[in-house]
């Protein structure tokens, strides 16, 4: 017979908390790693995690109200006078959480849901898709994106000092709190702080979730179905199509400026290695369109990121300083390969090419085929 | 007689915007023949198809580049892009189209031979994709 301990546990965090915490710890963390370390074709797994993150701290908000004892933010929000006496020893041992740990909740709560803005506002403007597509542009959506990274090294550097904060308090305390996130339970101590009982109302918990669940994704896509101005000419002019396209993709008018369209329509008996003439009225014609609907005429990422295009080579899209930056990281042989065979041939990767819009979401590399 | 009939033909192909399917590989061939003033010789079509030439651009030393030496099977364009087949028995879109036709051999002559291709090449090119 072991001898009996003095320690009694009690419950402490309830099963919702956490499979809050850890739910979140898994959104965090994938959304953390398809941000910084993901390439584009990440982007999907990103916005769900981040999504995802979102919904768990909104829910965790419905139940700081009205989940049970230490759940709620009655139980933990520290006073002023609650950190100095906590960060000077004197007062005395939280079951929930402590008034540094309610501010570190409090900071990554924050953080998250200002994530959640300036992702929405990154999608919205940058890649104008989304709730905010209709009302935020390339300028806004850049910005949101700067700042998105800037508060996402935030949310890292929070995590580390929480981390190092569960470590510090659990050796201070000789109770793993760690483990106590994952059993619930935590010891009950002599000369613990007070604490107020509190009962969870379930029900009304999950209909608020609910109703706000329902709300945002109504509100979302109501929002998301607005016409969004400035975006590439959605038709493509028939004889365009049935020149250019005779011998390559038909690249949209926004991914070049229209000095570099009539150019390069000066330019068709020497076209990228090969005779293109056409007759000069359909030249006329074709440049017309194409120059009417050039990148100058829109507000759409790759509109923005190709009108800088090489001096040396104005109408080479492939030379375009953007263009080889956001394809350095792709291995070499990739484009000679079937069924891309050139770097021109950007509707082998873009499913959406032909629409100018080159969304992350549209993008598969596709399996090497035989020549 | 097949020159004076042709003629008119090919003026009239040039005056207005040519119709698809307004031809046939048989009319442009001697259309093509009444121009030069010679018949034309698809064993030489078949050797000027298949030559690697000089004088057009280094990415496209010879018709073969892109359509592949069988005029049955389909080519590819330096883009990636598919090109049907030539030989009308594999395609019978092929050589009905005039102003295609000329098109596409001032296009691809100038970017082979760095010069327009004469009417004797043309009627040579067109018999011989028209004998498979």
């Amino acid at each position: 017979m072991s001898r009996p301990t003095p320690v009694s546990y009690v419950p402490a965090w309830d099963i919702w908390v956490r499979l809050f915490h850890w739910a979140l710890v898994l959104g965090v963390g994938a959304a953390a790693l398809t941000g910084f370390l993901g390439d584009a074709r990440w982007t999907l797994v990103h916005v769900a995690s981040g999504l995802t993150a979102t919904g768990l701290v909104l829910a965790r908000i419905v139940w700081g109200v009205f989940g049970p004892t230490h759940a709620r933010f009655a139980d933990f929000l520290p006073r002023p006078g609650a950190v100095i006496a906590h960060l000077s020893g004197r007062d005395r041992r939280h079951r929930g959480h402590n008034p540094l740990g309610a501010l570190m909740v409090l900071a990554l709560f924050a953080a998250i849901l200002a994530l959640a803005g300036t992702g929405l506002a990154g999608l919205g403007g940058w890649l104008r898709i989304g709730p905010l597509a209709a009302d935020l542009g390339t300028d806004t959506g850049r910005m949101a994106l700067d700042l998105h990274g800037g508060v996402a090294l935030g949310v890292l550097a929070l995590v580390a000092l929480h981390v190092g904060g569960v470590v510090f308090e659990s050796r201070r305390e000789g109770e793993n709190l760690a483990r106590a996130m994952v059993t619930g339970r935590k010891q009950a101590r002599p000369g613990d702080a007070p604490v107020a009982p509190a009962r969870a109302r379930g029900g009304l918990a999950l209909g608020l979730v609910a109703g706000l669940g329902a709300a945002l994704g109504l509100g979302g896509a109501t929002l998301s179905a607005r016409p969004a101005p400035n975006l590439p000419v959605a038709v493509t002019d028939p004889l365009t199509a049935q020149e250019c396209g005779a011998c390559h993709m038909v690249y949209h008018p926004s991914l070049l400026p229209a000095a570099s369209w009539s150019d390069l329509m000066a330019g068709l008996d020497a076209h990228f290695g090969e005779n293109a003439w056409i007759d000069a009225g359909d030249a006329a014609e074709i440049e017309a369109w194409l120059t009417a609907h050039a990148a100058e005429t829109v507000d759409t990422a790759p509109a923005r990121l190709f009108v800088r295009t090489d001096p040396a080579a104005p109408a080479t899209l492939t030379e375009t300083p953007a263009w080889e930056r956001l394809h350095d990281d792709l291995p070499d042989g990739l484009f000679a390969r079937a069924p891309i065979f050139t770097r021109a041939n950007c509707a082998a990767c873009h499913a959406d090419a032909a629409t100018g819009r080159f969304s992350p979401f549209a993008i598969e590399i596709p399996k090497e085929t035989p020549k | 007689m097949t020159r004076f009939l042709a003629l008119p033909l090919i003026l009239a192909a040039a005056a207005v915007p040519a119709l698809a399917q307004d031809t046939s590989p048989a009319q442009l061939r001697s259309g093509y023949e009444a121009e030069s003033g010679a018949a034309a010789d698809p064993a030489a079509g078949k050797a000027f198809f298949l030559a690697e030439h000089s004088g057009g651009k280094p990415e496209t030393p010879s018709c073969v580049t892109c359509h592949t030496s069988d005029p049955r099977a389909a080519g590819q364009a330096r883009t990636g892009k598919t090109i049907e087949p030539l030989a009308p028995a594999a395609n019978p879109e092929r050589l009905t189209d005039s102003a295609k036709v000329e098109k596409w051999f001032g296009r691809n002559c100038n970017s082979v031979l760095g010069r327009d291709c004469t009417a004797a090449e043309k009627a040579n090119i067109v018999a011989w994709l028209a004998s498979f």
